[in-house]
């Protein structure tokens, strides 16, 4: 809840790949967080659920497996950057996709009742977007 | 610079205040550092290392040179780098012991190589690795401060745990650094913009702000809180909206601060809005004239971060010229405040 809500996926942030459709995201946390962070994609493209397993991440340049991402706390999301989301459905330049994405950061210094579970914050987006070419 | 006079806190800036300015395109580090200092917002520099350095918490020499250079050259002093003990790092365990001092000590080492004389910790660190860090702590000259943020309160026994161990240990590496989140008077008003946003109706927004300003602790308010959304139809998102704002902002009398000193190290001037009202500036939601007094009279001579944190709520308001009113309505406290305890 608050104004970073809105820049999570920006206007620009749909590309259309041989591979499939990339997402440029946004964190809604002030600051840099460790790749195990990125605890939850709850992605839909076009009224489809896309299982988090058949994603893969760049992040700094370097492409990951979604589940390889909670080994890699060593390795941080910086506070301006984007995450690309590479997502198996199939698209062109020019298309436009209904991306929803309930996106949950797990803050792992906010520890939240009785067993110290760091809280995960949410940021919902729901937009229309049109991708670009690669 | 705003510079109060001898004797009294000094002023400063948390780059934390400008989290919105960050993201704009164009904007850096260093093109923040460097209005900061053109606004007079000195003459402190905090930040909060992971939000604003890049590659923290492992800067090669080149980036220490970097940022020390960033700094040096707009004349502000380094008061305080915020750094993390990210204790649930990975899914399922917590850090142990040893994991959470290294996790923090090659940060506080890299507070030092970047200069500034205080490192925030948060109360996730435990007395036990306050005690670990102290030694560090001595040799590189640097205090390691626990910031007591919103909810907590100094019954909250984390703290009361703290307070005696600082007494135990009374050193001058190890304290506390309000924040005066814990200290409100009201739920600041730019609430409003983001409830709006997230379609939590204004009813609910004002019942919530009704019974937070009820007597009585704010803890004890939660069930009656999520009662009364449910009955007003708030979906189980919103209540987590609402009880955010029970979390988030603490009722704690500000003359309590007192009983902090003199372990405190730093001091967060947390603050959602300063507005200028028919007396001049002021602050509806916290009540810096009680605050200034406290400081006075607890001799305080270290640095006030200005932290502007309603960006959090809403995009409504410039946050250089929010930090700016802030300083000058403190500068006008504290000395007018230090002319009554002279006085005395």
């Amino acid at each position: 809840m608050g104004p970073l809500d809105d820049q999570v996926v920006r206007a620009d942030s749909l590309t259309a790949t041989p591979d499939g459709l990339d997402i440029a995201v946004y964190s809604h946390w002030y600051r840099a967080l460790p790749l195990p962070s990125l605890a939850r994609v709850d992605l839909t493209v076009d009224g489809e659920r896309i299982e988090p397993s058949s994603l893969s991440v760049t992040v700094n340049g370097q492409r990951h497996p979604f589940a390889a991402l909670a080994e890699k706390g060593d390795e941080y999301w910086f506070t301006t950057d984007p995450v690309v989301l590479h997502v198996p459905v199939e698209t062109a330049p020019g298309r436009e996709h209904r991306v929803r994405l309930l996106l949950g950061l797990s803050i792992p210094y906010i520890l939240t009742g009785p067993d110290r579970v760091p809280l995960v914050a949410p940021s919902l987006t729901d937009k229309t977007l049109t991708a670009a070419g690669a | 610079m705003t510079d109060t006079a001898p004797g009294l806190p000094r002023l400063g800036t948390t780059l934390f205040s400008l989290s919105l300015e960050q993201r704009k395109p164009g904007r850096d580090f260093a093109s923040l550092v460097a209005e900061v200092a053109a606004r007079d917002l000195g003459p402190g520099l905090e930040m909060v290392a992971f939000q604003s350095l890049r590659g923290w918490p492992r800067l090669d020499d080149a980036a220490v040179r970097e940022v020390r250079g960033v700094i040096e050259s707009s004349g502000l002093t380094p008061s305080c780098l915020a750094i993390n003990n990210d204790l649930g790092l990975y899914p399922g365990r917590l850090l142990t012991d040893d994991e959470s001092y290294e996790y923090v000590a090659v940060q506080v080492r890299g507070a030092a190589a970047l200069g500034f004389p205080v490192a925030r910790v948060g109360v996730e660190t435990s007395p036990a690795i306050l005690e670990r860090l102290l030694p560090l702590a001595e040799e590189l000259g640097v205090a390691v401060g626990v910031e007591i943020h919103a909810p907590l309160t100094i019954e909250a026994p984390p703290v009361a745990a703290l307070k005696e161990f600082f007494v135990r240990l009374d050193t001058p590496w190890l304290g506390f650094i309000p924040d005066m989140s814990s200290s409100m008077r009201a739920i600041p008003e730019a609430v409003d913009d983001a409830h709006r946003a997230a379609g939590i109706s204004p009813e609910l927004t004002a019942m919530t702000k009704q019974l937070w300003a009820e007597p009585g602790p704010t803890v004890a308010k939660f069930p009656e809180l999520e009662r009364r959304a449910a009955q007003a139809g708030a979906s189980p998102a919103q209540v987590g909206n609402l009880k955010m704002l029970f979390t988030m902002h603490g009722k704690m009398e500000p003359e309590r601060w007192a009983d902090f000193f003199p372990h405190v190290v730093h001091v967060h001037g947390k603050f959602y809005g300063i507005v200028d009202g028919p007396d001049g500036l002021t602050d509806p939601s916290i009540d810096w004239p009680r605050v200034a007094r406290v400081l006075v009279e607890q001799r305080y001579t270290g640095f006030i971060s200005s932290e502007y944190e309603a960006h959090a709520y809403s995009d409504r308001y410039d946050a250089f010229d929010q930090v700016r009113a802030q300083h000058d309505m403190l500068k006008g406290l504290l000395e007018a405040e230090a002319s009554v305890v002279v006085a005395r």
